[in-house]
């Protein structure tokens, strides 16, 4: 996903000081429905046959209070030999198919619109709870939520506990600062201190290798402050989805100028889950589509497969989100 | 007598000794054990423990196990000591085993459903989801019968006052009963009179249990396909340090051993990929961690997992025994809660405690701990070779002050534990003399779901610490007992695995169904192990004629050295005596890496290879004719060696295999391997014609001998081709291989359909009506013969690769997409 233009940028950021100055005003608040298209193309070309093919898709945006799916295809070529969807162990929906015969390549191409309002944070509540407050609440209320902040306090084969992440975030959770304030400010500081450098990192690049080279991509830092926050026992969690951003202003959407984007909610007991995109150091709103959440990366990847045979492969992925269809 | 048996052995102050009650007192149950010790023949004591470890040689008992795939010899030795164990004191390991496991089935039950002991704050979350046994993917999904474990095990320690304590449970692929087996088929052996007359319980019925169990349990085929269940034992191959034990109970078992490569998933279903198809599976003993078990939900960096496994397991379509996810109950910091856990369950107090732990994450625990820290160990809630349990007793202040902090990072990661002083039981110690010494063990026990309720294997594994190690945790490998539980009425000792509910027909016989990966792995083996032979042979036969001085043998360098190009062991312009030794004696030279492909094809058949030969094999990859340039006898006698390992290998083929599907993709191999290369020394030597002796090419076909007791006169192209070409009765000709081959393909397309007599038919009616006539170099007739053989030679492989190994043919590639 690339972050947003300059402009952009400055005035996001100014957005993000102007609220952690004045807390108790709702920030983002533009009460309207967005409508958008979107379409994912994922194409793979193999240099040899592919006898066998078995994939999983997490790639049918979750219905929720702010957001409606109002229709969805996933187009597959070729035909797959069985397919079938199922939710999994976060209420995403997961498409399960595999290909038995030879093929030298895989297309699949998901088309869906979404409706997307305002999402339901109300900043008032509770929001001079200190951070430590909202650890020891997830602490001696496991219950809280279904237990989901238990489970994503933990952590994970992608964001394994990392020492350095910890000690990184430290100066944003000072003594019993405001928990809003806190997770905002350590937003701002990977915004601040990483460079957006598409291709410096890969699927498996480590937080800790992250850390070190203070550069990477919308799911690097996402699972650098998943490490941050789950490090001082807050509970977080990984969002997949899309981010529409506005073209230059006199030029056409062009197809495959986005990508998919990946950002961060965290839990308070009063706020409920907050969205923090460290990419463009703003708050989730209306121009972010979600698609699936989970602990990290691997439980919500778009497409993930084993194919046997297939030699080298190249894949493309373009992604379009057209607003107000 | 029985006073100087025990005159070494003493008692350790402020431990249990299971021998001894006080000084030179044996304990009850010991008297008639060591009453007939001490009868046996010899009067002096070393001269009986000698006596007895003979025995254990002599019935060809002692078994060894290479863990450790580079051939570096870790032995399993067993005492032949068993650890005795008395009926009462078994009853309440045997009750207590039974309650825990069925009290840990119902927290697996719950963590991966309800989630109501997590949500009522019975059990923390962090026991449950800080541990990476934990799997997402698994919630929701209930296994057949409710069992999520159907395998459990327990690691026991008895404390000083002659308490049994629970150290570790063993949920995930509980290793060991296996071993259990095997030590007890060598002790009985060695004690055969004591064995019956102490009236031990047998083994035999917990395993019918199991699979008496698994068959219950276990899906079926609906409507017109129900048959007989396929069931396999999953294991991560043979680099894993325990294979040995994994084909050792598949065999006693009935199991198909598989690995990962060898299942597949399609329709929802597990599929076997056999030599005959597809053949579904209805239960899989899994003894291959579960997060490694499907590249496609859990780790994506799996390669022997099978992709959608976790989805079969949703769908109810196998029964995985354990089920995944079983791992998580290892959690260190779950056996503080198992007694609250009990009482809320099951309405009862947990019967069969476990040594006193404490989770960390609590803040009471964690201030505690540093309080008592010279009577515990610290260690993390999930096993890890990085971080190995700490002694506190151990620690200086300094240490103590860094693990405090290190712990105080993330106190929710680590648990305390009581040290227990564990007992002691009688080794025969054989250095410096034969002597029976105190040394420190460990029980392991095991458990397996049944309908009725769960059953414990009366006995178990009893593990021996090395030297006088105080912890209770034991090395692998090592040292083990036998355990044998005594019982007051004669046991049933008719009872044999054969005589359960379940009887052999009830099961698809296992070696029926030959993974094709196995058959492939043997069809390479015979290929490469002929290739070796052939490799050998020309090589010896190539150096010979360049360096020697005799006339005849120079005479054959030139075919001999044209043959070596065409096989590829030298380059075109490497015909020198230095290019030859460098072939046959340079690691990077083709020949080297024939028999690394050799060792390796050999490697994947360890279950059904001996140790011996596998051994055998590692070490000719490994001699040390490869580490300095080579003189001509040195790579002479090399290869001298070379030809008889071959020859050892044959007979191994030929006695010690039996005569199955395997045995025959084997021979295939070695015939296709053998009738393509003397096809290819043929045609040289014809096309070389009549300028160039004929002594060459009867060593290198092993028939010299043969043709000097037949012919006695020297080398001349009539009878060596008909030697060579046309007699049926010499195993080195090619009559003899397109008979052994048109006689296993019929009896393969017999069972399996058409697939190879076409290409062969012809060539063996042409071969046939070759006339003397046309046995001489120049004869069209020959050469054609020769060609179309050795296209058949290719094609018959490729025939047999299409029909049979097809599912196994290519590699799994992975890949995880931004």
């Amino acid at each position: 996903m690339t972050p947003l233009t300059p402009m952009e940028q400055s005035q996001s950021q100014s957005q993000a000081q102007t609220q952690t100055q004045s807390q108790s005003m709702p920030f983002g608040r533009r009460v309207v429905l967005e409508r958008y298209a979107v379409e994912h193309l994922t194409r793979y070309a193999y240099t040899a046959p592919v006898s066998q093919s078995w994939q999983l898709l997490h790639l049918v945006p979750r219905s929720l209070p702010w957001q409606s799916l109002l229709s969805h295809a996933l187009h597959i070529d070729p035909m797959p030999d069985e397919r079938h969807d199922a939710t999994d162990a976060f209420g995403n929906t997961a498409t399960h198919f595999a290909l038995h015969g030879a093929h030298r390549q895989l297309q699949v191409r998901m088309e869906c619109v979404v409706e997307v309002g305002a999402r339901p944070s109300d900043f008032s509540a509770g929001a001079e709870a200190a951070w430590e407050a909202v650890r020891d609440a997830v602490h001696h209320q496991p219950q809280l939520d279904d237990l989901v902040p238990a489970r994503m306090r933990e952590s994970t084969l992608l964001v394994p506990w990392s020492e350095a992440a910890r000690v990184y975030a430290a100066p944003a959770f000072a003594l019993g600062r405001n928990w809003l304030e806190s997770v905002t400010d350590l937003m701002e500081r990977i915004h601040r201190d990483f460079e957006f450098e598409p291709g410096a990192t890969t699927v498996s690049t480590s937080v800790d290798e992250v850390l070190y080279q203070r550069s990477g991509v919308c799911q690097d830092f996402a699972h650098l402050m998943l490490a941050c926050l789950r490090g001082h026992g807050l509970p977080a969690r990984y969002v997949s989805g899309y981010l529409l951003t506005d073209p230059p202003e006199g030029q056409e959407r062009l197809m495959g100028v986005d990508a998919s984007h990946a950002w961060v909610a965290a839990y308070s007991p009063q706020l409920g889950w907050v969205e923090f995109d460290p990419t463009n150091n703003q708050l989730a709103d209306e121009r972010y589509i979600t698609l699936a959440w989970g602990a990290d990366f691997a439980d919500v990847v778009p497409l993930r497969g084993v194919i046997l045979g297939g030699g080298e492969q190249d894949m493309v992925v373009e992604v379009s989100v057209v607003p107000g269809v | 007598m029985l006073r100087s048996l025990l005159s070494g052995y003493s008692a350790l102050e402020g431990r249990y000794d299971e021998l001894l009650s006080g000084p030179g007192a044996p304990r009850p149950h010991w008297g008639a054990f060591l009453h007939s010790l001490a009868e046996r023949e010899g009067t002096e004591v070393g001269e009986t423990l000698a006596l007895m470890d003979r025995e254990i040689h002599a019935n060809g008992v002692t078994y060894n196990v290479y863990a450790d795939p580079k051939g570096a010899d870790r032995p399993w030795e067993v005492d032949p000591l068993p650890l005795l164990l008395s009926a009462s004191e078994w009853d309440e390991i045997e009750t207590g085993i039974a309650q825990r496991a069925d009290l840990l089935n119902r927290v697996l039950q719950d963590v991966y459903g309800a989630q109501d002991l997590l949500r009522s704050g019975l059990l923390p979350p962090p026991v449950i989801f800080g541990h990476g046994g934990f799997l997402n993917p698994v919630r929701g999904i209930r296994p057949p019968g409710g069992i999520h474990l159907f395998q459990y095990a327990a690691d026991l320690a008895r404390s000083p006052d002659g308490h049994w304590w629970v150290v570790n449970d063993r949920t995930q692929a509980p290793s060991g009963s296996g071993y259990a087996l095997e030590n007890r088929l060598v002790v009985s052996r060695v004690f055969p009179r004591m064995y019956r007359e102490l009236h031990v319980q047998h083994l035999a019925s917990f395993f019918a249990a199991l699979r008496d169990s698994l068959l219950r349990w276990a899906p079926r085929d609906a409507g017109a396909r129900a048959g007989a269940p396929l069931f396999v034992l999953l294991t991560p191959g043979p680099f894993n340090e325990t294979y040995f034990e994994h084909a050792l109970l598949a065999r006693y078992l009935g199991f198909a051993l598989v690995e990962g490569s060898d299942l597949t998933v399609r329709d929802g279903c597990v599929w076997m990929k056999t030599v005959e198809g597809l053949k579904r599976v209805h239960a899989i003993l899994r003894r291959q961690d579960d997060d490694y078990c499907d590249p496609l939900e859990l780790r994506s960096d799996s390669a022997l997992g099978i992709a959608g496994l976790t989805d079969c397991a949703r769908r109810g379509t196998v029964m995985i025994a354990n089920a995944l996810g079983s791992g998580v109950l290892e959690s260190g910091a779950l056996l503080g809660y198992l007694p609250k856990l009990c009482e809320h369950m099951l309405r009862e107090p947990l019967k069969m405690p476990s040594v006193a732990t404490w989770w960390l994450g609590e803040p009471a625990a964690f201030e505690d701990a540093w309080k008592r820290l010279d009577h515990i160990l610290i260690k993390p809630l999930e096993r890890s070779v990085r971080e190995p349990a700490v002694f506190g007793a151990d620690l200086s202040a300094d240490e103590r002050i860094l693990l405090k902090a290190r712990v105080a990072a993330r106190p929710q990661r680590y648990v305390a534990q009581e040290w227990v002083h564990v007992s002691q039981a009688p080794v025969l110690e054989r250095e410096p003399a034969s002597a029976l010494v105190p040394r420190t063990v460990g029980l392991r026990v095991f458990a397996v779901a049944t309908p009725e309720g769960w059953r414990v294997m009366p006995g178990g594994l009893t593990r021996v610490a090395p030297g006088d190690s105080r912890g209770i945790a034991m090395q692998r490998g090592g040292r083990s007992k036998d355990t044998w539980v005594l019982s007051d009425a004669p046991v049933n000792a008719t009872f044999s695995l054969l005589s359960s509910t379940v009887k052999p027909e009830d099961l698809v016989n296992a070696r029926a169904n030959l993974a094709s990966r196995a058959a492939e792995n043997l069809y390479w083996f015979g290929r490469y192990g002929e290739r070796c032979d052939a490799s050998a042979r020309l090589l010896r036969v190539a150096i010979a004629g360049v360096l020697d001085n005799t006339a005849e043998r120079r005479d054959g360098a030139s075919p001999a050295l044209a043959l070596a190009q065409r096989m590829g062991l030298i380059d075109e312009d490497d015909d020198t005596g230095a290019g030859l030794l460098r072939a046959a004696t340079h690691r990077d030279a083709a020949f080297h890496q024939r028999l690394s492909t050799l060792s390796r094809v050999a490697f994947n058949l360890r279950d059904r290879m001996s140790a011996d030969n596998w051994r055998a094999l590692n070490q000719l990859v490994g001699d040390p004719v490869f580490e300095s340039e080579a003189s001509l006898p040195v790579a002479l006698a090399w290869l001298d060696r070379v030809v008889t390992s071959m020859m050892t290998l044959s007979g191994f083929v030929l006695d010690g295999m039996t005569r199955g599907f395997g045995w025959r993709f084997l021979s295939m191999g070695r015939r296709i391997e053998r009738l393509s290369n003397l096809c290819t020394a043929l045609q040289i030597a014809t096309r070389e014609g009549r300028s160039h002796g004929l002594d060459w090419l009867l060593e290198l076909a092993d028939s010299s001998v043969t043709y000097r007791s037949r012919y006695l006169v020297a080398a001349e192209w009539l009878p060596v081709l008909d030697l060579l070409v046309r007699d049926e009765a010499n195993p080195r000709s090619l009559a003899f291989q397109t008979k052994g081959l048109t006689d296993y393909i019929g009896k393969l397309e017999f069972s399996h359909g058409r697939f190879a007599s076409d290409v062969l038919a012809p060539c063996h009616a042409a071969l046939s009506n070759l006339s003397p006539a046309d046995l001489s170099p120049e004869s069209p007739a020959l050469a054609s013969v020769l060609d179309q053989l050795q296209r058949a030679a290719y094609q018959m492989s490729d025939e047999l690769t299409l029909k049979f190994f097809s599912h196994a043919a290519s590699r799994s590639v992975l890949s995880l997409v931004a």
